[in-house]
């Protein structure tokens, strides 16, 4: 039935063709150990170079083997921006996928071509690359990710902001604030690493509120906000964002746009429900507390100390809250109902504000100390430094902080035609651009000239700022020591005279300015604003506690909990730390444990 | 001609059509090919009821690799999917990469670069040439002839070579992933794959003069093992397994994917449907493969891009959607069905491997009436892999 | 593929059609539909070759998804049907007599999934696992990390440490 092959006397003869080989020379390679390498990309050993790892555990994260360990390292510190761990591998379940190589933040991680190990101890085969030595550290070859081969997106999601045309005359916010959609991609972006949390003054969990965002439960994003900052609006749009500056995802790309995703949850969230959000306070304590100031240190160390179960009373010198976030950052890029937010979800806790009454005049610091059980000082920096030099006690020279308070209070000045700035940080930017604004408002057109002594890449204004007041037409000269105010013959402020900075610091990092006096500009103008840094007044405490307290450096001197020397008395806050809104609610929570400590300590004794 | 199982005279079949197969009777004797075996094709058995020299029984066994890949993947994210897939299925595995990759693409919306689609066609190519020169081993080793594993091994380890060099490992190459290729063609490629094809002609040639010219595998192979061509769909019968019996199945011409609309063949076609064919299918498929590699690395584009945009893999998700993507490997229809249900986890993904059919329902049916010393030529001629029926 | 669905659609009642692509659509039927449409495509529509038979579990909505995908070779076009049966008693009736292929399929959804397939040759013979009495593993209450956690040990020495939890520690123990 079956189909039969055809006879054919080629079938018989020709397999004996096989014997040929036998003058062939075999093909084997006589010393297969020593002389076959791997290739140039062979996925072989993994090696890590650990001054570049951060320890992220990104690595960790991918490894679907659960190969990976993140561990301790003797020699490798915990510092901003790295974790000190580093990974170890497990080659009992590693599978040389590469996976961890092409999703490594830094590309510290990169595989060898070598692929031969011998070990008699099976535990060896667990080992940390980079740190436990092995032979194929050096190798040249192996596989590396191609440059232009990455899992994770690099750039950020581009923000939407107003056009220079539209913002220039106006005081309206510039940033639009990210879509849903936009959110979620740059949202997606993150790998959850955490590296950023202690970075953050006051720790915000940031992974899990980007991981909120990207699961649109804005709810629970915020109830994670407010755990660590009450000052979530107007941290998600003036924040200094240390956080960023430690990001994993900046070594191979752009970091993630923490602030704006914090912003992001803000926005989505109706602010009639952030109170029911947040939950109730703990049972009344009976303790009271007086706080002096209400910016963001003393609001936030009075927010925590009510949920807690204080009675706290907060005494404002002026008629709003906010201190500097309200007179000192401009509208544009701090909205005031954003800011009012904050307060009154503050306020809606049970936290009492008196405003208008200045510590010292209308109340005596002696009287609070009889009334409350602890008294916090958290008076900020509110006088703008002068720079002091010749004529600069002219009427039309300025102090940046006084004009943003009047900018923001709608008290008249003089607005000037022509101003200069001396100064090179964020405040300068904030008064150069609102007066840049006024003038766009009032005479059709811009002419400030911003002067500094460092060079433009080492101003201590944000890069954003220095970009955004060159497009509206604000003047930078940079390298430009102050020497001098010019004024004419009829009294009138004509200029400002500069040299030109060679170097700012001596060897010892001492502020010691070289100049080139032979590179001389007068920058004609008509007002000069300084805005070189601020101080506090701290006449209020009156002249028995200043004498009673102890001192440093012109600061009243505080223990690592915001402490003074009296007993009863903290210090928080820009007067303690310097300007930065979200140093000074990092603070506030410290001096709020550290006080609410103290009175629980308090209550076991009476 | 028509395969028609004889059964008049033995075994019985008992009322409920079961076969009536008494092991007392001393006529009948049981025993298992495999699981280790040098005649049966990887980690399977078949379970042989015989009467004399004459098989009237087999029955299949999976169940040695105990894996699950298919429920692995439920609980991996999209891109921890990739580094798995290739091992379910040993020999030829970067078919795996291209369906799951294809699949996720679609689903999600991604259309990878030209440039990718060229490699991952060439990729695709070269194994395919892989697997059957490993099929060859066998199908020569099967009827005794073990000299022609030897040199199929050599030239298969030379092009193992050009895997690792292009993708960085020999056999799990982990090479094409959702939205691209990881790599682009090293330096001298062409050129050592140029050599690398010509070693493999040469040894095809040897291979000819004494496998396919030789008598007594003639004699042994011609006329064995016919799959009757009406069985072909009942039994989700593809490839050259098909093709050998004139039905021309071949996705790559069918329902053309990556570059093949680009390149030029045939389906290459049988008439007699039996192991001789079929061995001669894939001899030609071999060698057609082979001319289709020098085809791409002459036509593709010298440069491009690799990968597409694809979202940040940690947070990866994809809408709910499902989808069937399919392939041409060596031994016929691969496929990928997945289900995406919005997570970031596949809901189901289901592979088709041919061996699925041809090793399983077909084998069973075939072997019966089969004298035991072939039962190992037509197991490998069915060119089955048993990963991936058991995935 | 509209079209086909619109004169099946005349004998048979249909569910959704999703066209996911111009050569692959999957229709939605009832369980009892399944049977003649089978037959239909088969016979008067070319649609010859079973591709897959498969399960989705949807536990969420308490349903098993059966999924028959369907090919047709001289159009090049391919059919999946899908059905929704409920999770409790899954059960389903055969196609082997109409594709003898599909026995081995309905054998390893009765082990994986604990669907029943009356009649099915075989169909409750040992596919792929041997004494197994744990849930079937292909259902999604199957945890497999639970199950390798309990049934195999681990290698000892194996520990990690949370990055962000690290850097607290050594940072900022206190939490300020
Ligand atoms: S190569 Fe793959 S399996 Fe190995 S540690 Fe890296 S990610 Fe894990
Ligand atoms: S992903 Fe890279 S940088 Fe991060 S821990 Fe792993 S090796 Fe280090």
């Amino acid at each position: 039935m079956s189909i039969q092959p055809k006879k054919s006397i080629r079938d018989l003869l020709s397999p004996f063709t096989a014997w040929k080989n036998i003058l062939r020379n075999p093909v084997t390679i006589r010393d297969p150990l020593n002389d076959r390498p791997g290739s140039a990309r062979y996925r072989g050993f993994h090696k890590n170079d650990i001054e570049k790892c951060i320890g992220c555990g990104t690595c960790e994260a991918i490894c679907q083997n659960a190969a990976i360990d993140m561990l301790p390292v003797e020699g490798v510190e915990t510092k901003d921006g790295d974790s000190g761990l580093r990974p170890r591998i497990d080659y009992g379940r590693c599978c040389w996928c590469a996976l961890c190589v092409d999703v490594c933040m830094t590309r510290s991680l990169t595989m060898s071509n070598e692929y031969k190990w011998v070990e008699s101890d099976p535990d060896a085969f667990r080992f940390t690359p980079g740190v436990d030595k092995k032979f194929w550290d050096n190798a040249e070859l192996g596989y590396n990710r191609p440059e232009e081969h990455h899992l994770v997106a690099q750039e950020r999601v581009e923000m939407q902001e107003m056009d220079v045309e539209s913002r220039i005359d106006s005081f309206a916010e510039i940033v639009h604030g990210y879509s849903l959609e936009e959110a979620k991609l740059e949202a997606d972006r993150c790998v959850a690493c955490g590296l950023c949390i202690a970075t953050c003054p006051t720790h915000m969990s940031i992974p899990e509120y980007i991981n909120a965002v990207r699961e649109g439960d804005y709810e629970k994003g915020l109830k994670l906000l407010y755990e660590t900052n009450p000052f979530s609006n107007v941290c998600g749009r003036v924040c200094t964002r240390k956080c960023e500056s430690v990001c994993a995802s900046r070594h191979e790309g752009e970091p993630i746009a923490i602030r704006w995703l914090k912003r992001h949850i803000i926005d989505q969230v109706p602010h009639e429900k952030y109170r029911e959000i947040i939950g109730d306070p703990k049972p009344a304590t009976g303790k009271k507390i007086a706080i002096i100031g209400a910016g963001p240190a003393g609001l936030t160390a009075a927010f925590d100390l009510v949920r807690m179960g204080h009675e706290v009373i907060v005494y404002e010198a002026k008629a709003k809250a906010g201190g500097m976030t309200r007179y000192g950052i401009p509208e544009y890029r701090l909205p005031y109902d954003a800011l009012d937010r904050d307060i009154d979800t503050i306020v809606s806790m049970g936290v009492q504000i008196v405003y208008n009454t200045r510590i010292g005049a209308d109340i005596s610091m002696e009287q609070l100390t009889q009334d409350f059980d602890a008294v916090l000082l958290a008076i900020g920096l509110q006088e703008g430094r002068q720079t002091r030099i010749p004529q600069s006690d002219h009427e039309k020279v300025y102090r940046a902080v006084d004009l943003l308070d009047k900018i923001t209070t709608g008290e008249a000045f003089d607005l000037p035609h022509c101003a200069v700035i001396i100064g090179g940080g964020n405040v300068a930017m904030d008064i150069a651009r609102s007066i840049a604004r006024l003038q766009k408002q009032q005479y059709g057109q811009v002419d400030v000239i911003l002067t500094a002594m460092e060079e433009q890449q080492h101003f201590m204004a944000d890069a954003d700022e220095i970009k955004e007041a060159l497009e509206e037409g604000i003047i930078i000269q940079d390298q430009c020591g102050p020497q001098g105010c010019e004024i004419d013959k009829s009294g009138k402020l004509i200029g400002l005279k500069t040299w030109k900075v060679l170097s700012i610091f001596d060897s010892k990092k001492r502020f010691a300015p070289q100049y080139d006096d032979g590179e001389e500009t007068i920058h004609a103008c008509d007002t000069v604003i300084e805005a070189i840094g601020q101080f506090s007044d701290v006449s209020l405490l009156g002249d028995d506690l200043t004498e009673k307290l102890e001192w440093d450096r012109g600061r009243i001197q505080v223990d690592s909990e915001g402490r003074t020397s009296e007993s009863w008395l903290w210090s928080a806050g820009d007067c303690v730390n310097g300007p930065d809104v979200v140093h000074a609610v990092a603070d506030g929570h410290r001096v709020a444990n550290s006080i609410h400590a103290y009175l629980s300590e308090d209550s076991l004794v009476s | 001609m028509a395969y028609q199982p004889d059964r008049s005279q033995y075994p019985q079949k008992k009322a409920d059509g079961s076969l009536d197969i008494d092991l007392t009777s001393g006529k009948y004797l049981k025993l298992w090919q495999g699981p280790q075996h040098p005649g049966i094709t990887g980690n399977m058995s078949v379970e042989l009821t015989v009467c004399g020299d004459e098989v009237v029984e087999g029955i299949t066994h999976v169940g040695y690799l105990h894996r699950g890949f298919e429920k692995l993947m439920e609980r991996r994210t999209f891109i921890q999917c990739f580094p798995i897939v290739c091992r379910i299925c040993v020999p030829e595995p970067d078919f795996n990469e291209y369906c799951y990759a294809a699949a996720v693409e679609e689903l999600a919306g991604i259309e990878a670069p030209e440039y990718a689609n060229w490699i991952r066609t060439l990729i695709l190519e070269m194994g395919r040439i892989n697997s059957y020169l490993m099929y060859l081993g066998g199908q020569a080793g099967s009827f005794g002839m073990g000299v022609i594993s030897q040199w199929t091994t050599y030239v298969r380890d030379l092009m193992l070579d050009r895997f690792e060099e292009l993708t960085g490992a020999r056999i799990y190459h982990m090479f094409i992933l959702p939205g691209g290729v990881r790599d682009r063609l090293p330096e001298g490629f062409a050129q050592r794959m140029e050599e690398t094809l010509c070693e493999i002609e040469s040894t095809m040639s040897d291979v000819y003069d004494t496998m396919y010219c030789n008598a007594v595998f003639k004699k042994r192979s011609v006329g064995v093992g016919i799959i009757d061509v009406d069985l072909m769909d009942s039994y989700g019968v593809t490839g050259p397994n098909a093709r050998a019996g004139g039905v021309a199945k071949d996705v790559r011409i069918d329902q053309p994917y990556l570059v093949y609309p680009e390149l030029e063949f045939e389906a290459i076609l049988g008439e007699d449907s039996d192991i001789y064919t079929r061995a001669d299918v894939r001899r030609k498929d071999l060698l057609q493969s082979v001319d289709l590699v020098r085809q791409i690395l002459a036509k593709m584009p010298k440069e491009g891009s690799l990968m597409a945009k694809i979202p940040s893999v940690m947070h990866w998700k994809i809408p709910r959607g499902e989808t069937y993507v399919r392939g041409e490997c060596s031994r016929g229809e691969y496929g990928y069905y997945l289900v995406t249900d919005g997570s970031g986890y596949p809901r189901r993904v289901n592979v088709r491997g041919p061996s699925y059919t041809h090793a399983m329902a077909l084998l069973e049916r075939m072997i019966v009436n089969l004298n035991i010393a072939d039962v190992a030529g037509l197991m490998v001629s069915l060119h089955t892999y048993p990963p991936e029926i058991e995935r | 593929m509209h079209e086909l669905y619109e004169k099946l659609k005349q004998y048979y009642p249909l569910g959704e059609l999703t066209e996911q692509r111009n050569n692959l659509a999957f229709i939605t039927l009832k369980q009892e539909q399944l049977r003649p449409v089978l037959l239909h495509l088969r016979d008067k529509e070319n649609y010859t070759h079973l591709v897959i038979l498969t399960a989705v579990d949807w536990i969420e909505d308490n349903c098993f998804q059966l999924t028959y995908l369907l090919s047709n070779r001289t159009n090049a076009t391919d059919i999946g049907l899908r059905l929704m049966i409920p999770r409790e008693d899954a059960t389903m009736e055969s196609i082997h007599d109409i594709w003898p292929t599909a026995a081995t399929y309905q054998r390893e959804l009765r082990e994986m999934f604990g669907i029943d397939f009356p009649d099915s040759p075989r169909v409750n013979d040992d596919f792929i696992l041997e004494g197994w009495n744990d849930i079937p593993p292909y259902r999604r209450d199957f945890n497999t990390l639970k199950f390798s956690e309990e049934t195999f040990a681990q290698r000892p020495g194996r520990e990690t440490v949370d990055p962000a939890e690290h850097m607290k520690q050594k940072l900022y123990p206190d939490g300020a």
